[in-house]
């Protein structure tokens, strides 16, 4: 006694299957899994946003790349990895050249599958940090730097250069409870116990964002030295509204690169003052690459974003700018190398590991102040970019550091670890042994 | 005509009481199993398979459990998720401390976890119920869902937190984690989602879901006959959580290939409780109905503007669909309040008797 149902939806389901158009076209399809619905549209939307506008710009200014346009197609996951598996799916059955997971769990399932299907994932900031090594992880890519980078970053630029001045302090880390707040833990806890700092580690869960007084009420108990943020979405503007409530001295307070959103810093304005983060990207909405994306873009009336906002000058959303950067230049070089525009995703793999943003080609793109130069290699999937230290100074974040760079003999060896234990619990895991180092 | 049942005559109480009394049933699920077992595997992508036919079986098959414990014993639950959440983290440490477990045999054993748990946290239905019970469910939810978190066992200390399945095989075909074709682990669920649901069938058919069903209606006149209740609460709870655990093993293990800890929060539970309720409290067949209402349209929805060249943006889609399924559910359950399975049962009355009504 079952249903009539499921025969006639599964009737429908297989039509649309059939009649699935194959364009055959030739375009470059490169998508994206947005996010601009949930509760972490409000990061996710203007990331989206200059992704999205700076293939368009590309497709607009120059015809797309080597002469073939850019498909740059969204498939909406709202941050939530059961629509990951969906829009992964879908993705690839449509001939994606790249993945582009954003969000560290969906980049959890979709990791162990890129040595199957063999499909580059591109997560530019975030996902695994030991995704550097590129024996270990052959199809995926984090460039210009890792979580762990970061936080070693942050620990330079709280301390001046010297980790042993930060000997006895406390510092707390306020972190969202998820795989991404997670991610540096092992880090900070390897730190502490070489530099004899305390290490407080408190988790914000995905309930509470938006309401954070337990927590800073255990940051006013313990009163720590530091309060080190990896938050995300609306925990951003909860831990900072929070900390100006409870008048924790902001310059105590540093976050990694996500927490460097203005609209979050605006809705308390001065009262955030001194409050800083680590950010590989820097605004510069004069530059000429910005310029660019304004007059045939945005001028042209083709973004989605919200100018009234004032969205543009973003770091958000110039970040999402250089994301699409880097993956324009590895498709450009993958292009180069495989001397036809109508590359394949082993040809982007290759070209991804031969991205070299170095100064000249920086001022080529006319972005020198708003990232600092990195390459990747055939063992070195994340390039290990520098970092500035950035502070809002009421209205708008300055650089108040040089650049920072990672610590990599603490890192390194982790990663090693990190990654042998990860193809140990994926076993059969395919090594590319083809790198030289 | 088509479902006309003159001349089917019964000549034994066996018959009478047969799975299926009406010819054309068997029929139609015979049908419905050549597809499934058959024309599916031909025919379908693997996007198919990972986005529609998996996900729709295995939530079906945790709300047939949700709907043993709510629907045939009256028993009001809101820690689904919680309990799917023990069955996937216990298959997780049976799979990683015996790897040479068969991975069908460790997700039958998870289960007994997710019923043992079940069982502890259904103690209060012994003299609490309705909402009250809810609400101790309700604790379990939370509770479970946060010793996921804090519990680093459980999660064989991955940095992470999360679980990452491993690839295991079986007869030789890899069945789980990344290197699984989307067909072998389609015709798993189907095995396991087919077997499960004939043993439901039987149980709620026979003597101890009679006794469940007359829990539900009255409990005070179910004892007066002689109904153990503590037995018939507690079985009702260890059988709904075993299920349960197995749609939980196999959420994970056969489908998402990665959890956290978050992934068995309150909105899984949600999500159950809506497919068993629309799908029809009290019936087996309602679960199917309603998981492919709850989990299957959504993504149909999500194509079509596609299908049709609509140059709709992605998040767009995403709003509409919230819109059209919201607006389905509350249509479905003012035409027809007990679920689409009633529905169905109504058209099949309709069916025998077309085309000539009274």
């Amino acid at each position: 006694m079952k249903l009539n149902y499921t025969t006639a939806l599964a009737a429908g389901i297989l039509s649309a299957g059939i009649a699935a158009p194959a364009l055959a076209q030739e375009v470059l399809k490169l998508p994206n899994m947005s996010y601009r619905t949930g509760p972490f549209a409000a990061t996710g939307t203007p990331h989206m946003n200059g992704q999205l506008d700076y293939m368009t710009m590309l497709n607009e200014r120059d015809g797309g790349i080597g002469g073939v346009r850019i498909v740059f197609e969204e498939c909406e996951t709202g941050y939530n990895t059961e629509k990951g598996v969906e829009c992964y799916e879908k993705l690839k059955s449509e001939g994606a050249l790249v993945t582009q997971p954003w969000s560290t769990g969906i980049t959890l399932q979709v990791l162990p599958r890129t040595n199957v299907d063999e499909i580059p994932m591109f997560a530019p900031g975030y996902g695994f940090s030991a995704m550097q090594d590129g024996r270990t992880f052959k199809w995926a890519f984090n460039p210009p730097t890792s979580y762990w980078d970061g936080a070693s970053m942050i620990m330079q630029g709280i301390s001046d250069g010297n980790l042993d001045s930060l000997n006895g302090k406390k510092i707390a880390f306020l972190h969202l409870d998820h795989p991404y707040g997670k991610e540096p833990l092992p880090l900070f806890e390897t730190l502490a116990e070489t530099h004899g700092f305390q290490f407080l580690p408190i988790p914000v869960g995905l309930t509470e964002m938006q309401n954070q007084s337990a927590q800073w009420l255990q940051i006013r108990r313990e009163r720590p030295d530091f309060v080190i943020m990896w938050g995300w979405g609306a925990m951003n503007a909860g831990a900072i509204t929070e900390a100006v409530k409870t008048r924790y001295p902001m310059e105590q307070f540093v976050s990694v690169w996500w927490g460097a959103h203005e609209p979050d810093l605006k809705l308390v304005g001065e009262g955030a003052k001194g409050y800083r983060a680590i950010s590989w990207n820097f605004v510069d909405s004069e530059s000429k690459l910005m310029q660019d994306v304004k007059t045939h873009v945005i001028d042209a009336g083709k973004s989605q974003l919200n100018q009234g906002a004032g969205e543009f000058d973003t770091t958000a959303y110039q970040r999402g700018i250089l994301m699409s950067v880097i993956l324009a230049e590895a498709v450009e070089a993958a292009q180069e190398e495989a001397g036809t525009p109508m590359i394949t995703q082993e040809q982007l793999r290759k070209g991804l590991e031969s991205v070299n943003i170095d100064e000249a080609r920086l001022a080529e793109l006319g972005a020198e102040e708003m990232m600092a130069p990195f390459a990747m290699s055939c063992s070195n999937h994340t390039g290990h970019a520098s970092a500035w230290m950035i502070e809002w100074d009421g209205e708008k974040f300055v650089k108040v550091s040089d650049l920072l760079t990672a610590d990599r003999a603490v890192i390194d060896p982790m990663v090693e670890k990190a990654s042998a234990d990860y193809a140990a619990a994926n076993q059969p895991w395919q090594m590319n042994d083809d790198c030289a180092e | 005509m088509f479902y006309r049942v003159a001349g089917q005559y019964k000549t034994s109480y066996q018959a009478d009481y047969a799975l299926f009394p009406v010819k054309q049933d068997a029929l139609l699920l015979a049908l419905i199993l050549v597809v499934a077992f058959v024309v599916f595997p031909l025919t379908a992508s693997d996007f198919m398979f990972r986005a529609l036919l998996i996900p729709v079986l295995i939530y079906a098959l945790a709300a047939l459990g949700l709907n043993i414990l709510t629907g045939y014993a009256g028993q009001l639950s809101l820690g689904t998720g919680a309990f799917m959440g023990v069955g996937a983290y216990a298959c997780y440490k049976l799979v990683t401390i015996f790897p040479e477990l068969n991975i069908i045999v460790a997700i039958a054993l998870s289960g007994f976890f997710s019923a043992a748990v079940g069982v502890a946290f259904g103690l209060p239905s012994l003299r609490i119920k309705g909402f009250y019970l809810a609400i101790a469910t309700l604790a379990a939810q939370f509770f479970l869902v946060w010793l996921f978190q804090k519990w680093a066992w459980l999660y064989n200390y991955n940095a992470s937190g999360a679980i990452q399945v491993p690839n295991t095989q079986m007869f030789g075909v890899t069945v789980t984690g990344a290197r699984a074709s989307a067909m072998s682990q389609y015709f798993v669920v189907l095995s396991v989602v087919c077997i499960v649901t004939f043993l439901a069938i039987n149980i709620t058919r026979g003597r101890i879901g009679r006794t469940w069903k007359a829990v539900r209606d009255m409990d005070i006149a179910a004892e007066l006959v002689g109904i153990n209740l503590m037995k018939a609460k507690l079985s009702a709870f260890f059988v709904s959580s075993y299920i349960v655990g197995i749609a939980g093993a196999l959420f994970v293990f056969l489908w998402r290939g990665a959890a956290e800890a978050d992934l068995f929060d309150i909105q899984l539970s949600f999500r159950v409780l809506f497919i068993a309720i629309i799908g029809g409290l009290g019936s087996i067949l309602g679960n199917y109905l309603g998981a492919l209402l709850i989990v299957a349209l959504p993504v149909i929805i999500g194509t079509v503007p596609a299908l049709f060249g609509l140059p709709i943006s992605s998040a767009m889609v995403e709003h509409l669909n919230t819109m059209i399924i919201g607006a389905l559910i509350i249509g479905f359950l003012i035409v027809e309040p007990h679920g689409l399975a009633r529905f169905w049962a109504v058209i099949r009355e309709k069916l025998i008797i077309w085309p000539f009504p009274h």
